[in-house]
């Protein structure tokens, strides 16, 4: 199974360079932190959807969709009990759920669900060793960089063979199927000893091959996909900070979007 | 010519191990030869591989004596990324060596990191694409790639960096017929560039067209020499893991002058002396019953689709399998070998017509039912294996399946036995051989004492005397009444050891029926892009029943 979530496609967003994309993300998050309202928050979510869909990268938001609604869900039905708010909805003993509260709410469900948006249209349209690339470009030294991209470059690898080991063990009579959390747990180790040891070998044969391709961390490296900074990099991140710069001046200095307020 | 690689007296012994793993190790290579190196598991062949790039000592410490010299190198004093520009060494798994993104970036990995500048890893990426047959594949993902194109890209990202000296260490060994042939001509056209080529590898068939071959045992390089004269030492070759050329043997035993180490050579050699006459192969005399017993698992318009990729893996399969039948399952990667073996255990459901274990539909069956049923061994123990015993991981299944103490000891004691593994029930598995952990894998599905085992791959990973005695230990449990299935790539196995094979192609049957009648169809087989042994072939060409070197010369001299 293919869990990888880059897409080989040519978008404007695909054509970015990776460190816009970095920063990109990095400014739309602090977009999200601007307002607590749910409509103000929407606004933002609706417009990176819109980026979204012209990064033709719906498909993956199509494979995440589970915990993108869970996120909405749960951070919607939990969040109202925890802020408190003025206007009383609904009260039952210490539990109180607000009008405030309970907009709050949704506005954080929005939020956390932006953040994992743009997140997935990052992912979706830069590929690791543009990352990488970006990184190191960016001043983070390379073997930061390549342990990072590394990283999510196996994650798909150990996600096939845990998906093999299961198979092998359920072959051979393990009953994923039925029993209590304690049972469970001990059905865990046949599947989570082979997984370990399948990573160390793993890795170590990715180690000599690394090195016997003349890699070490150290030393300087060409870049074959060579980052480069354009007039449409620039246009995009003014843009971006431009738009940062007027919700910040909307919520600071005229007090919209908020329905919680000495909240982020 | 000058000297490329000299080995002085090279001894090395890993940090944890208390053997060494290379023990006086004597050699000079000159420039531009092409060597195989063969021997049986364990016997240092990849050590020696990585003492030539130095990977041995700097990346696998421990005691190291002697001297490796690559071109006037002296390999220990240079770090194993500085030899990278000498030596080139390709492994034997390939998907752990491939991480990029794209061929492209894997191609450009290796000149990356030496700095080359980005027009000339641009001709590299080229120039070894093309030698290596991907041009097509430039922004292919490496995992959408079959098993012989990666090797194959695998190789081309070593040959980029220009390489003096190429080393691969087992290349073919996981791959399937046709990926191996790839291979191996990529291999041909290096040699012909003119690189100094060293090969590990197990098929006597490769080393044929060897400049010198090297043999290895424990540590030890036993003999070297040009193939005429290392192969024809059958006992040397038997005493190293190796199976012998099956024509040499067959010549042996019929006192038959020559030593040819080919199926053409060995034509040529029974033309010449008109040794024997050809006959007419008669395929009617090959019962095509293959009722033994009652049916067990039965396949009605079996179709298979991915969820994902919505791929049709399986379409309008028909099979019928009888208890205690020995049968193989032939095909190349992706022609639906493993697809179709999981839904004999029920591990995937057909979407579309039925799969029947014991007349009642997969999907009726929990999975704990079937697995008692039928047993299924996955290719790599090491997918499988997290005990501390092998007590308790051959008592796993029995354990899961509710077995109380007393049996599951004496059942254990009973699946060691038939793998041959008595008293390692103590043992940790981890520590073991890979041939010890297969069988520990194996015993661990027969322990449920399942009345179909399923084997993926049996053989593969494992040297000729540990396939041999995988092999018998497989006939063993199939004359007590097991039905054994294994899906292979070995030829040979298939045509010593199964009695009925199907040849699967692209999700259909592409033949299916007593194995002499399947091998004899050499058209049919191709059209599965494959292709008898050495030994059918001749048999094939003389019309003779045997499928083994024994049938052979007891048919040829007339005592069936």
């Amino acid at each position: 199974m293919n869990i990888f979530l880059y897409f080989d496609k040519n978008t404007w967003i695909h054509r970015l360079d990776p460190r816009t994309k970095i920063l990109g993300v990095l400014i739309v998050f602090g977009i999200c932190l601007c307002f607590n309202h749910p409509l103000y928050m929407g606004a933002i979510t609706l417009g990176i959807m819109m980026i979204a869909i012209s990064a033709k990268a719906l498909p993956n938001f199509w494979r995440l969709r589970f915990i993108l609604v869970l996120l909405i869900l749960f951070s919607s039905l939990l969040w109202p009990f925890f802020a408190k708010g003025q206007t009383l909805l609904w009260s039952w003993g210490p539990l109180q759920v607000s009008k405030e509260s309970f907009l709050y709410g949704i506005a954080m469900g929005l939020r956390l669900a932006t953040f994992v948006a743009a997140g997935l249209i990052f992912l979706s349209t830069t590929r690791n060793e543009e990352l990488t690339n970006g990184l190191i470009r960016m001043g983070v030294p390379y073997p930061i960089a390549f342990a990072l991209s590394t990283a999510l470059r196996l994650v798909p690898t150990f996600a096939g063979a845990g998906a093999t080991i299961i198979q092998a063990q359920v072959s051979r009579g393990l009953d994923l199927e039925s029993g209590n959390i304690f049972s469970r747990v001990s059905k865990f180790i046949p599947q989570a000893v082979p997984l370990f040891i399948y990573a160390i070998r793993h890795t170590n044969l990715l180690a000599m091959a690394l090195e016997s391709k003349g890699f070490s961390p150290e030393s300087k490296r060409t870049l074959y996909y060579e980052p480069q900074m354009h007039k449409r990099d620039y246009a995009a991140l003014v843009f971006l900070l431009g738009i940062f710069g007027i919700f910040i001046y909307l919520r600071l200095g005229l007090g919209l979007g908020v329905v919680m307020a000495g909240r982020m | 010519m000058s000297i490329a690689i000299s080995i002085e007296d090279l001894t090395f012994t890993y940090r944890e191990s208390e053997r060494p793993a290379l023990q006086n190790i004597q050699g000079l290579i000159e420039d531009g030869t092409f060597i195989v190196v063969m021997g049986h598991g364990g016997a240092g062949k990849s050590s020696l591989c990585c003492t030539l790039n130095g990977l041995i000592p700097n990346f696998f410490r421990g005691k190291y004596q002697g001297r490796v010299l690559v071109k006037g190198e002296e390999v220990a004093r240079h770090k194993v990324a500085e030899m990278s520009r000498i030596v080139g060494l390709v492994l034997q798994d390939f998907e752990a060596q491939l991480f990029s993104t794209n061929v492209e970036l894997e191609m450009a990995f290796g000149p990356e990191n030496h700095c080359l500048p980005r027009s000339e890893i641009e001709r590299r990426i080229q120039r070894y694409l093309s030698f290596v047959g991907l041009e097509k594949m430039r922004q292919r993902e490496p995992a959408t790639l079959s098993g012989g194109q990666k090797q194959r890209l695998a190789i081309g990202s070593v040959l980029a960096l220009e390489p003096k000296v190429l080393v691969m260490d087992e290349p073919t060994t996981d791959l399937d017929p046709q990926g191996r042939e790839e291979v191996l001509s990529v291999a041909k056209s290096i040699r012909e560039e003119g690189r100094l080529l060293l090969i590990v590898d197990h098929e006597p068939e490769t080393a044929a067209s060897a400049d010198q071959v090297w043999l290895m045992r424990e540590g030890r390089l036993i003999a070297k020499g040009s193939p005429a004269e290392i192969l024809v030492e059958v006992s040397a070759l038997e005493s190293c893991g190796i199976k012998p050329p099956p024509m040499l043997e067959l010549f042996n035993a019929m006192s038959w002058p020559g030593n040819p180490l080919t199926e053409e050579a060995a034509i040529a050699m029974i033309r010449k002396h008109n040794l024997t006459k050809r006959r007419e192969l008669n395929l009617t005399s090959l019962s095509s019953d293959n009722g033994k017993g009652p049916s067990i698992l039965e396949a009605e318009g079996l179709g298979y689709r991915y969820p994902v990729y919505h791929v049709e893996a399986l379409r309008g399969i028909e099979l019928r399998i009888c208890e205690g039948e020995f049968i193989a399952i032939l095909g190349q990667n992706g022609s639906g070998k493993t697809t179709l073996a999981k839904h004999f255990n029920g591990l995937l459901k057909p979407t579309s017509g039925r799969m029947l274990v014991r007349g009642r539909p997969t999907t009726n069956y929990s999975h704990r039912e079937l697995a008692r049923l039928v047993g299924y061994v996955f290719q790599n123990p090491d997918h499988q294996i997290f005990a501390r015993t092998v007590q308790e991981e051959v008592g796993f299944s029995l354990k899961a399946l509710g077995e109380s103490p007393k049996t599951i000891e004496k059942r254990v004691a009973e699946a060691l036995e038939v793998v041959g593994l008595q008293g390692y029930d103590q043992k940790a598995p981890f520590t073991l051989t890979r041939g010890e952990r297969q069988r520990v894998a194996v015993a661990s599905v027969l322990a449920a004492q399942p009345q179909v085992v399923i084997l993926d791959e049996p053989t593969t990973g494992l040297d000729y005397r540990h396939q041999i005695n995988m092999m018998e230990m497989l006939r063993r449990l199939n004359q007590h009444g097991h039905t054994v299935i294994i899906i292979t790539h070995s030829m040979w196995v298939a045509a010593e050891y199964a009695e009925r094979t199907i040849l699967l192609k692209d999700g259909g049957i592409l033949s299916d029926g007593p194995t002499r009648a399947v091998f004899a169809d050499e058209t049919r087989l191709a059209e599965g892009s494959l292709r008898p042994p050495s030994l059918v072939r001749l048999s094939n060409w003389l019309g003779t029943q045997a499928l083994t070197v024994e049938q052979m010369v007891r048919e040829l001299r007339g005592e069936d």
